[in-house]
C-alpha cells in the first residue's frame, strides 16, 4: 500500500497543472482514486467528512444490478433454446454461455462507446471524471433486446452521455436519466431493432445475421406485453392469453419470458431494490409512489374494461366472451370493434411482472439526479410516473412499453414538482414567521 | 416552560472525549484573544503593544461604537499584536504580570431584580461582557441601542466532545445566573428564555426565576442557540434574539455580584492526537497547547471548539472565549486500496452503504481524521439533508443551491437567516459531493451582515 501511494507520488508531478502531460490530469485522476482513497483534506469549514462519496453510490447501485445481469445472461440463452425447442436439453451452463455470448459485446460496447465520450468531455474541460457512467454505462444495455446491432448500442450511448447529460455540465447537472435517453435515442431512431416481435430473443439467430437454427412453429417472439396488446386477442381475457403462451404469473416473476437484457426477472430486480433500500442509496419514496400511482390507475383501467365489456357482450346480445363463437361474422366483427384490448383487463399484479415495470421503477425513476429531490416531491413524481406507465401501456398500445417514456417525461416535470413543494414550505415558513403573531 | 423533542440531526461518535474531573493547571505565562472571534466587531486596538493593562482593562473596542470593548482576562503587559492576511488582527497577546484589577460596582441579588436597563448595559460595556452575547440571526455582537425581542441563555451543548453544563456549571454558580437572569432580562422587552437538557438534574438550574424555562433533547444540532431560538421564539420582522451561553451568563452574572470579571475558565482537551484527553482549570484565553498537554508526535490540526463549526488555529493562540474546548486531530489520513467498493468495517457513515452502519453500537466512538474521503463534485442529493436540519420549514438543498447561486434574495424567503452554523456544517458533513455549504453560508451571511448594516 505505501509502495503504490509512493509510486502515484512519484509521477503525479508529470500530471498537474505544469506538468509533461497536464493534459491528462483527469485520467491519473481516475487511475488513483480508482485504487487508493483519495488524500485531499478539509481546507475550509467541517473539519471531518463522513467517508461516503459518489464513487460509493455509483458502486452500490452496479452491485445492486448484479443480480438482474446475470440472469439476464442465463435468460437470453435460454429464450434461444425455448424458441427453438430444445430447452429442455439446455444445461444452466449452455444459456449463461449462449446469453454472454449476445448480451457482453452489447455491455462492453456500451462502456467503451460511451467511456471514450465521457473522457473526451473529461480532458477537454479539465474536469474529474465522473463515475456515474460506471452506472448508465450498465443501465444502458440492460434496457436494450439481445440482438440489438452493436453500432446502435455505440450510437445510443454517446448520444446519451454527450446531449442527456455532458452539454448540461456532466452529472448531477443533467435534466433527464443518460441510461433513458440513449435507449430513448434508439427507440426513436432504429425502431425496428427495439421494437416488435422479432427482436427479443435470439433463437433462429446468428451473431452475424444469418440463419440459425430453425424455430418451433409455436414460436412468435411476443413479449408477454405485445401478447396482451394484440388487436386479434380481444376475445380473450389477458391471463388467459399469458397462460397460453406458457406464461403463468410466477414464470413471469421469475423472469422466463423474452423482453430486454435486465429487466425480464422481477425477483432479481427485486433483491437489487432489497440491497438499494437497505443500503439507503435509492429513494424508497420513488419507489412505493410509482407502484401506489401504477396500480392505482390501473384499477381504474380494469373497472373501465370490465364495464366496456358488459356493455359491448349486452349490445351483441351473449352472456360470455366464450359465447361469440356462436354469433355469426358481422356479429362478430361488431363485438371485436366495441370490446377493448385484454391489456386493459390485466391486474396490476400482472403489471408489475411484465415489461420493464419493475427494472425502470428500481433503477430507472430512482436517479438521484433527474428524480425529484424533496421528500413529498419524490412521492409524487414517483406516483406520476407509475399513472403514465398505466396510461401509456394500456391507452396507446402503439407504444405497448411506456416505462421508459413516463420515466423521462416526469424528469422534465421533476424540477416543477419540486419548486411546488419549496414554494410550500417557504409559504409555510412565511405565515409562521409572520411579524404580527 | 417548553419542552422540544428534536429528532433530526447526527451526533458524530468522534473519539478522543475527555473524562475525570476537571485538573487545575495554573495560569499559563502569556495569553491571547482572537478579535475574531467576535463577529461583526471590527476591532480597534485600546493597548498598543508594550502597554501595561489591569485585568478588566480594554484591549480593544469595536470600531463602529467604542463603547463595545473586549476586556483583557488577566493583568500585564501587552507584548504583542499578531496579524494575518490583509494585517487583519489575529490575536492580542498579553504577558501575564500582577493581579491588578479593574473593580466595578457590586451588587446584591435583591438589587438586581430591579437593575434599570440603561444602568445593567452600562456595567456590562464598562465589563467588557457585553460581546458575550450573540444575536440571532447572524450571530454577531448584540448592537446596545436596540431592545431585543427575547434572550436566550443555552445550557445544553450537543456539539461533537463539547463540554457542557455538567461539566462547567455547578451548584456554585446558582447565584451567578440568577443574577444574569435579572440583569438580563432589564434589557429585553420580551422573555428570557434558560434552556437546559431534558431530564438534567444539574443543581444550577433548579429554583430559578425570571426566566422562561425551556428543555431540549436529541441528537446535535438540539443544543444550538440557534435551533433552540427557532424553536421557542424564531425572530420575527427585523427584531434579533440575542442569545447567550449558560457558563458566559455566569460570567455576566459574577461581574455584577462581586463586580470583577470572572476570567477563569474550564476548557477540555479533547481529541486523538493528545497523550491524554482531559479537563483543565485555567484563566480564559490561554494558550492551547498549555490547554492540551502532552501531545502525540506527528502532524496535527488544532481547533478551536468543535470540528463542526471551530476555527483552525496554531498551537499557540488563544484557547478562545466562547468555546470551551481544544481540539487536536491527527492531520494524517489514511489511504485505502479501492476503498469505495468495500464492505468496510469499522468506519463510521451516517449512511447505510458502509457494513459498520448495521453493526454499530451507541457508545462506540471513532477515529475520525480530516480526510475529504472523496472527490468535489455536483450536488447530487442522495438523502435528503433534512435529515440533519432541526429548523422547520427549510428545504436545506434549495436554500444552499440559492446561497450558492448568489440569489440573496431567493435564499432570505427560503430561511438563510433560520439555518443555523452547526446545521450547515452538518449539512457539508453528510454530503457525498463534499460540498462545502458551511462556507458558502458563512461567507452569505457576512455579505448580508455588511449590506443590511
Amino acid at each position: 500500500m505505501t509502495a503504490l501511494t509512493q509510486a502515484f507520488h512519484k509521477v503525479r508531478h508529470n500530471f498537474v497543472d505544469g506538468g509533461k502531460y497536464e493534459w491528462a490530469f483527469p485520467l491519473y485522476e481516475l487511475v488513483e482514486t480508482f485504487l487508493l482513497t483519495p488524500d485531499e483534506r478539509t481546507k475550509k469549514g467541517v473539519h471531518v467528512r463522513d467517508p461516503m462519496d459518489l464513487k460509493r453510490l455509483m458502486i452500490f447501485v452496479i452491485y445492486a444490478l448484479i443480480p438482474a445481469t446475470l440472469y439476464g445472461m442465463y435468460n437470453v440463452g435460454y429464450q434461444g433454446f425455448v424458441g427453438e425447442g430444445t430447452a429442455e436439453t439446455a444445461s444452466i451452463l449452455d444459456c449463461i454461455l449462449r446469453g454472454s455470448g449476445w448480451m457482453l459485446p452489447v455491455i462492453i460496447t456500451s462502456y467503451a462507446a460511451g467511456g471514450f465520450a465521457e473522457m473526451i468531455f473529461a480532458v477537454v474541460r479539465k474536469h474529474e471524471i465522473n463515475e456515474g457512467f460506471l452506472v448508465t454505462g450498465l443501465l444502458y444495455p440492460l434496457t436494450l433486446p439481445p440482438t440489438i446491432p452493436l453500432w446502435m448500442v455505440a450510437m445510443g450511448v454517446f448520444f446519451g452521455v454527450v446531449i442527456g447529460k455532458e452539454v448540461f455540465g456532466g452529472v448531477g447537472m443533467n435534466i433527464l436519466n443518460p441510461a433513458l435517453t440513449a435507449r430513448a435515442f434508439v427507440f426513436f431512431t432504429y425502431p425496428s431493432a427495439i421494437s416488435g416481435a422479432k427482436v427479443w430473443d435470439i433463437a433462429g439467430k446468428t451473431w452475424f445475421g444469418g440463419e440459425g437454427e430453425a424455430v418451433t412453429a409455436a414460436y412468435t417472439g411476443a413479449t408477454p406485453l405485445l401478447a396482451v396488446a394484440d388487436k386479434g386477442e380481444k376475445l380473450n381475457g389477458a391471463v388467459d392469453i399469458l397462460a397460453r403462451e406458457g406464461w403463468q404469473w410466477s414464470d413471469m416473476a421469475m423472469g422466463f419470458i423474452p423482453g430486454s437484457i435486465g429487466e425480464t426477472s422481477t425477483l432479481a430486480i427485486v433483491a437489487g431494490a432489497l440491497f438499494l433500500i437497505i443500503t439507503g442509496i435509492a429513494s424508497w419514496r420513488t419507489m412505493a409512489g410509482m407502484l401506489v400511482g401504477m396500480v392505482a390507475m390501473v384499477f381504474v383501467f380494469n373497472g373501465v374494461y370490465d364495464s366496456m365489456v358488459a356493455s359491448a357482450l349486452s349490445d351483441a346480445g351473449i352472456q360470455t366472451l366464450a359465447d361469440a363463437s356462436t354469433l355469426g361474422d358481422a356479429q362478430r366483427e361488431a363485438l371485436m370493434n366495441n370490446l377493448p384490448l385484454p391489456i386493459m383487463g390485466l391486474s396490476p399484479l400482472y403489471h408489475l411482472v411484465i415489461g420493464s415495470f419493475a427494472f425502470g421503477l428500481v433503477f430507472m425513476a430512482t436517479d438521484p439526479v433527474s428524480s425529484a429531490s424533496t421528500q413529498l416531491g419524490r412521492w409524487i413524481y414517483g406516483a406520476l410516473i407509475g399513472v403514465l406507465v398505466a396510461i401509456i401501456r394500456i391507452a396507446n398500445p402503439a407504444y405497448p412499453e411506456g416505462v421508459m417514456l413516463a420515466i423521462l417525461f416526469m424528469n422534465v416535470f421533476a424540477p416543477l414538482i419540486d419548486y411546488y413543494v419549496v414554494q410550500g414550505t417557504t409559504r409555510r415558513r412565511a405565515v409562521r414567521l409572520a411579524e404580527t403573531a | 416552560m417548553g419542552q422540544h423533542r428534536i429528532k433530526k440531526g447526527l451526533n458524530i461518535p468522534i473519539a478522543g472525549g475527555a473524562s475525570g474531573s476537571v485538573e487545575d493547571i495554573g495560569t499559563p505565562r502569556e495569553i491571547s484573544i482572537d478579535p475574531r472571534e467576535f463577529k461583526g466587531l471590527i476591532p480597534r486596538l485600546a493597548a498598543r503593544e508594550g502597554e501595561v493593562v489591569k485585568k478588566g482593562e480594554t484591549l480593544f473596542f469595536h470600531k463602529f461604537n467604542q463603547e463595545i470593548r473586549v476586556v483583557s482576562p488577566v493583568s500585564g503587559r501587552v507584548k504583542e499584536v499578531r496579524r494575518g492576511a490583509r494585517r487583519v488582527i489575529t490575536d492580542v497577546v498579553v504577558e501575564v504580570d500582577g493581579e491588578a484589577s479593574v473593580a466595578h460596582k457590586a451588587w446584591t441579588l435583591g438589587e438586581l431584580e430591579k437593575i434599570e436597563r440603561e444602568t445593567a448595559k452600562e456595567q456590562m460595556l464598562r465589563g467588557g461582557v457585553w460581546p458575550l452575547m450573540q444575536t440571532r440571526p447572524l450571530d454577531q455582537i448584540a448592537d446596545p441601542e436596540t431592545v431585543p425581542q427575547g434572550i436566550l441563555i443555552g445550557g445544553y451543548e450537543t456539539g461533537p466532545l463539547q463540554p457542557g453544563a455538567d461539566v462547567l456549571l455547578g451548584e456554585g454558580d446558582k447565584e451567578a445566573l440568577q443574577a444574569a437572569i435579572w440583569v438580563l432580562r432589564s434589557l429585553t422587552d420580551g422573555k428570557v428564555y434558560l434552556t437546559h437538557e431534558e431530564g438534567s438534574s444539574n443543581p444550577v438550574f433548579s429554583g430559578l426565576s425570571g426566566a422562561d424555562i425551556h428543555t431540549f433533547s436529541g441528537p446535535h444540532p438540539a443544543g444550538d442557540m440557534g435551533v433552540q431560538v427557532n424553536h421557542i421564539s424564531p425572530p420575527r420582522g427585523n427584531r434579533k434574539v440575542w442569545c447567550i451561553r449558560a457558563w458566559d451568563a455566569v460570567v455576566l452574572g459574577r461581574l455584577f455580584l462581586s463586580g470583577e470579571l470572572d476570567a477563569s475558565r474550564v476548557y477540555a482537551a479533547v481529541g486523538t492526537g493528545l497523550g491524554a484527553p482531559r479537563y483543565v482549570r485555567t484563566v480564559m484565553g490561554a494558550p492551547a497547547a498549555f490547554v492540551a498537554g502532552s501531545v502525540k508526535p506527528g502532524d496535527a490540526r488544532w481547533i478551536r471548539g468543535s470540528i463542526l463549526t471551530g476555527a483552525k488555529i496554531s498551537a499557540d493562540s488563544g484557547a478562545g472565549v466562547f468555546p470551551r474546548a481544544v481540539h487536536v486531530i491527527p492531520e494524517d489520513v489514511e489511504r485505502e486500496l479501492m476503498g469505495w467498493a468495500l464492505p468496510k468495517f469499522g468506519k463510521y457513515s451516517f449512511y447505510r452503504a458502509f457494513l459498520s452502519g448495521f453493526t454499530r453500537s451507541g457508545t462506540k466512538t471513532y477515529d475520525l481524521r480530516p480526510g475529504l474521503f472523496g472527490g468535489h463534485r455536483a450536488i447530487i442529493p442522495l438523502k435528503s439533508f433534512r435529515a440533519v436540519v432541526p429548523t422547520p420549514d427549510i428545504e436545506p438543498l434549495y436554500l444552499f443551491k440559492s446561497i450558492i447561486a448568489g440569489d440573496l434574495e431567493g435564499a432570505i424567503k427560503l430561511g438563510l437567516l433560520d439555518i443555523t452554523m452547526e446545521e450547515a456544517a452538518l449539512c457539508s458533513y453528510i454530503d457525498p459531493a463534499k460540498t462545502d455549504f458551511d462556507v458558502y453560508l458563512s461567507t452569505t451571511l457576512d455579505t448580508y451582515a455588511k449590506e443590511a448594516s
